[in-house]
């Protein structure tokens, strides 16, 4: 047998050379080229471009309330979304493991949202609620429907979490059911058996072992949620006065409408160090609470 | 789970979960009938039934958006794109899990970190090193695109699924004289099928609904994806919703059969073993 | 099996390596098509109206026949947003349409060095005046206005006529007027747009622009800090037009968009609408025939100063200085403006209205608004357009800010304290 095929840098570059040459390309490169235009003030296009140094990022920090503003807005977002998501998707899925007669059928009708994306996404939920939701109104009387949908500050708000967690809730349902798959049936028997309630079983046992579904899905919606730029993009435009733009979009606007590409790049690097930081927190915290199985 | 006798009380969760089901419907409903409405009845209308079923629509849509090159660049675009994915994402984690050094266990850190950068961050030095590379405008570029981008994701599945696979089966394998990459192809890689249907599945979700990246990297007419195609029916003044709900229906459906042939594999998936990422 | 499997797995990666190097003959390619056009030459042009993108089909086809050895390829992206990002990434990929658009001013300032020179072409000493500003730079003329745009109220004469109006207004306290009779008929006056930034910040805040004695003058004093928009009497009486047209206007505002507010108007829920004659396809399409004309916005009493509309190039068609094209480029814009055949397809087809004295047209084909503009340009009632006088991103902020005042959140004054806080930010950075 030839030794140097199967020598450890050999299979290190057979095994890992092919995904980390494509994401070196794509990924890597790029991100290092935009962390040097952050401390530039290059407009995208110009051929000339000056090292200013900190500048950028002294900008963001000091003097952009636009930044500060559609960081707090994503993180109040990604709470919302996160929490009711997630809880959602578990309700979901807990009430799916039971032996329902459709279950098969209601697993792929939670899901199917996610069959629609990008930005037409948005664009039919937009729809919805400014010509849908008047008519509904006016032919039942529900104030519900009558309020002036993505027109103010709160309807915006959760009009872009009610779309946020209808696309979301199907995605983490899969992975809570498959999570409560896990919970050993035995172990259910013989809690019922010992008298447990229903919500005892679910938080001393069920709670526990479905830990490692809550790390994922609590990981994924919110590296989601804070990026989200799509939905935010084609449902309110930012509006009403800018009160829903996330900082993925604050960053395209200032990167390609305002043409100040450098300081974009600056503020998306921001907030990379804060997502990071968030993501990395919440998942040690989960992962402590894991049970291995 | 437990076995439960089907009584009152699962009767009435399983209404409950189908009314839920049916609210979450509610928008594919829209879509559906506005696309056989003419322009003004659908934006006079919105939520009645059509007066008139305009198949014109889809014809129209049909012609407008070049409709069978457009569904043969996404189908090629997803498809190649997912093997490609499913190939060298599955084959790394593979490696990251099974040898953990530091150095690995430093990448695959960085491979999940890079699932929070937003793409808006990175796309325009993307097409810069595009070019170098002459990834653009082609179907092979886009490819390695889309496995770079995707690479994050798909090697935290595969790396989380991985665990479940036991090492005594492989650790056999070797007795009996297997290379590393025998024991990959041959052992390793049919176990991870549930996942490798996961992740063909949600993976093209995205690609196939993608429009940014599309928009960039592909610039020829004769490359757009359906998904450019039905950008050109909105106009700053006017978006021509009769076309665009005809093509978004044309559009979703081989997604849609798609995802409800395979369905059934990705809650297997997941339940196999994802969750212990 | 699984071995077939694999290796196909390995070929086609391996394949795909190699065949992302394919790119290297379109360059040479390229480089061959300077010089001399004995051969097949395309231009590449990206099209910024997707309204036009079907007509445009159609005059590819014949400016190919008639010119054989030119081949024109035609790419039609969304305005606005979606068309910047695109041409700069087609700028960082290297491939640079031929032919592109620019609105001018700041933006022609982010491309210049990139276009071509157009001083020295035959239809520029045709060309009227107001076109001419925002694509001149140091005295260098760099592109060629695609058409003229008026923009004003729109209004449904048929329900002007059922209110008893017969005199259009000229000054505000008319405006009013016309409002309460409308009002009094049991129909709705205003049918507001409110969603999107640029019809805030760019059609309507423009008034207060274009009304000053000296808008460049004006524009000029804000960027050295001399004029201030809370002190300025223009813009106060802007305000009042402004919450006029809230006050008579429809309700959910805010989130109707063009469509909504357009299939209002067309279907006569609403008989007055802030546009230009660029919503007449949408019109027709909605209400074919829709008996619609277009009158100015008064915003204090000066019938003089209020009786005009705004009227500005659309958009302009620039050539890029690398292209190796660039005189067959330079042909095809020519052609356009000076041929009879591309001028039967600017006016007929495109439904522009020219921006140059030499072509002859019929304007009833322009529609029923493009022919009302037409009238008020010849009598020279007309102010221009500045909003790409803005620095970058304060047209966006205005539009903030202006959503904030007609959700009632800040009054008058604060909302033109807001402004200039927004331009004082933008201008500096």
């Amino acid at each position: 047998m030839r030794r140097w095929l199967t020598s450890q840098p050999m299979q290190q570059t057979v095994f890992v050379g092919p995904a980390l040459l494509a994401y070196a390309i794509v990924m890597v490169l790029p991100f290092l080229l935009g962390l040097y235009y952050s401390f530039t003030n290059w407009n995208g296009v110009a051929s000339h471009i000056d090292w200013v140094g900190l500048r950028n990022y002294k900008t963001i920090l000091t003097d952009d309330p636009d930044f500060g503003r559609s960081l707090w807005f994503t993180a109040k977002f990604t709470v919302a979304v996160v929490l009711i998501s997630n809880l959602l998707g578990f309700l979901i899925a807990y009430l799916l493991s039971k032996p329902l007669k459709s279950r098969n059928w209601l697993r792929t009708l939670f899901f199917m949202p996610n069959v629609l994306g990008g930005l037409l996404l948005g664009f039919i939920w937009r729809f919805i609620f400014t010509q849908s939701f008047p008519a509904l109104g006016q032919a039942t009387g529900f104030g519900f429907f009558n309020l002036s949908w993505l027109g103010t500050e709160s309807t915006g708000f959760w009009g872009l979490v009610i779309v946020s967690v209808w696309q979301g809730a199907g995605y983490l349902m899969v992975i809570y059911i498959a999570g409560l798959t896990n919970v050993p049936s035995d172990m259910l028997e013989a809690a019922a058996i010992d008298g447990a309630s229903g919500m005892q079983i679910l938080r001393n046992i069920v709670l526990p072992l479905i830990m490692p579904a809550v790390t994922v899905c609590l990981f994924l919606s919110i590296s989601w949620t804070f990026k989200s730029f799509d939905l935010n993009y084609s449902l309110t435009q930012g509006g009403p006065y800018g009160t829903t733009e996330s900082v993925a979009m604050d960053i395209y606007y200032e990167a390609f409408k305002n043409n100040r590409y450098g300081l974009g790049t600056a503020k998306a690097f921001v907030f990379f160090v804060v997502v990071a930081v968030i993501t990395l927190v919440q998942v040690s915290i989960t992962k402590k609470r894991e049970v291995e199985m | 789970m437990r076995t439960q006798p089907y009584g009152g009380k699962l009767f009435a969760s399983e209404i409950a979960v189908i009314l839920l089901a049916l609210l979450f419907l509610v928008p594919f409903y829209f879509v559906a009938v506005n696309s056989f409405k003419s322009f003004s009845e659908l934006l006079v209308d919105t939520s009645g039934l059509p007066k008139h079923v305009e198949w014109h629509n889809y014809q129209r849509a049909w012609e407008v958006l070049h409709f069978p090159r457009a569904l043969r660049n996404s189908i090629l675009i997803t498809a190649l794109s997912g093997i490609a994915m499913v190939l060298v994402s599955s084959m790394a984690a593979y490696r990251l899990l099974r040898r953990p050094t530091k150095g690995n266990r430093l990448l695959f850190t960085m491979f999940i970190a890079s699932m929070i950068i937003p793409f808006q961050a990175i796309m325009i030095p993307l097409v810069k090193v595009g070019n170098w590379f002459h990834l653009l405008n082609s179907i092979p570029g886009i490819m390695i695109c889309y496995a770079g981008l995707g690479a994050s994701f798909t090697i935290f599945l595969y790396h989380g699924f991985m665990k479940s696979i036991p090492l005594e089966i492989e650790e056999a394998a070797v007795m009996d004289g297997c290379t590393p990459y025998g024991i990959f192809w041959r052992i390793v890689f049919p176990l991870l099928k549930p996942m490798t249907v996961t992740v063909l599945v949600l993976q093209s979700l995205w690609m196939w609904n993608d429009f940014l990246l599309p928009l960039l990297v592909l610039q020829k007419p004769e490359l757009q994806t359906i998904q450019l195609a039905t950008n050109s029916l909105f106009g700053q003044y006017m978006k021509q919703w009769d076309l665009a709900l005809a093509a978004l229906v044309m559009g979703i459906l081989p997604i849609l059969v798609f995802f409800l042939l395979l369905q059934r594999h990705i809650i297997q998936g997941i339940t196999a073993g994802a969750v212990k990422g | 099996m699984r071995k077939w499997a694999s290796v196909v797995g390995v070929a086609m990666l391996s394949g795909a390596m190699l065949a992302g190097c394919g790119g290297k003959n379109d360059a040479q390619q390229e480089t061959q098509g300077s010089g001399a056009p004995a051969k097949e030459v395309t231009i590449k042009i990206l099209n910024f109206k997707v309204e036009i993108a079907e007509q445009f089909n159609k005059l590819k086809e014949s400016y190919e026949q008639s010119h054989p050895g030119i081949k024109l390829q035609i790419d039609t992206i969304l305005g606005g947003d979606d068309y910047n990002t695109q041409l700069k990434a087609r700028f960082a990929s290297g491939e640079m349409p031929d032919i592109f658009n620019n609105e001018g001013y700041t933006n022609l300032n982010a491309w210049a060095e990139y276009l071509e020179d157009l001083s020295d072409q035959p239809w520029v000493k045709d060309e009227v005046e107001l076109a001419k500003e925002p694509m001149t730079r140091d005295g260098k003329v760099y592109g060629m206005p695609v058409g003229l745009e008026g923009l004003g109220f729109l209004y449904n004469k048929d329900m002007f006529a059922k209110a008893g109006i017969t005199e259009l207004p000229k000054t505000l306290s008319q405006l009013e007027e016309v409002a309460k009779k409308l009002e009094a008929a049991g129909m709705q006056p205003f049918v507001n747009t409110f969603d999107n930034w640029f019809g805030l910040g760019f059609h309507s805040a423009n008034n207060a622009f274009a009304k000053q004695p000296d808008p460049n003058a004006f524009i000029q004093g804000l960027n050295d800090g001399t004029a201030k928009f809370t002190d300025n009497g223009i813009f106060k009486d802007w305000v009042k037009l402004f919450d006029l047209v809230i006050k008579y206007g429809n309700k959910n505002a805010l989130t109707t968009d063009y469509n909504n507010a357009s299939t209002l108007f067309a279907t006569g829920k609403g008989a007055i609408n802030m546009g230009g004659n660029w919503l007449q396809p949408v019109l027709d399409k909605l209400t074919p025939g829709m008996n619609v004309g277009i009158m100015p916005m008064p915003i204090n009493e000066d019938a003089a100063l209020n009786d005009k509309l705004f009227v500005g190039p659309a958009n302009n068609w620039v050539i890029y200085n690398k292209s190796p094209v660039k005189q067959e480029a330079k042909e095809f814009l020519n052609w356009l403006v000076s041929s009879d055949e591309g001028q039967r397809y600017l006016t007929k087809e495109f439904k522009f209205i020219p921006a140059f004295t030499n072509i002859q047209f019929d304007p009833a084909d322009l529609g029923a608004l493009g022919a009302e503009v037409k009238k008020y340009i010849d009598d020279g009632k007309i102010l221009g357009w500045h909003w790409a006088k803005y620095p970058d991103g304060v047209a966006q902020e205005f539009g903030t800010s202006m959503q904030k005042h007609i959700a009632g959140k800040i009054d008058g004054d604060q909302m033109l304290a807001e402004f200039q806080a927004a331009w004082d930010k933008m201008k500096t950075r």
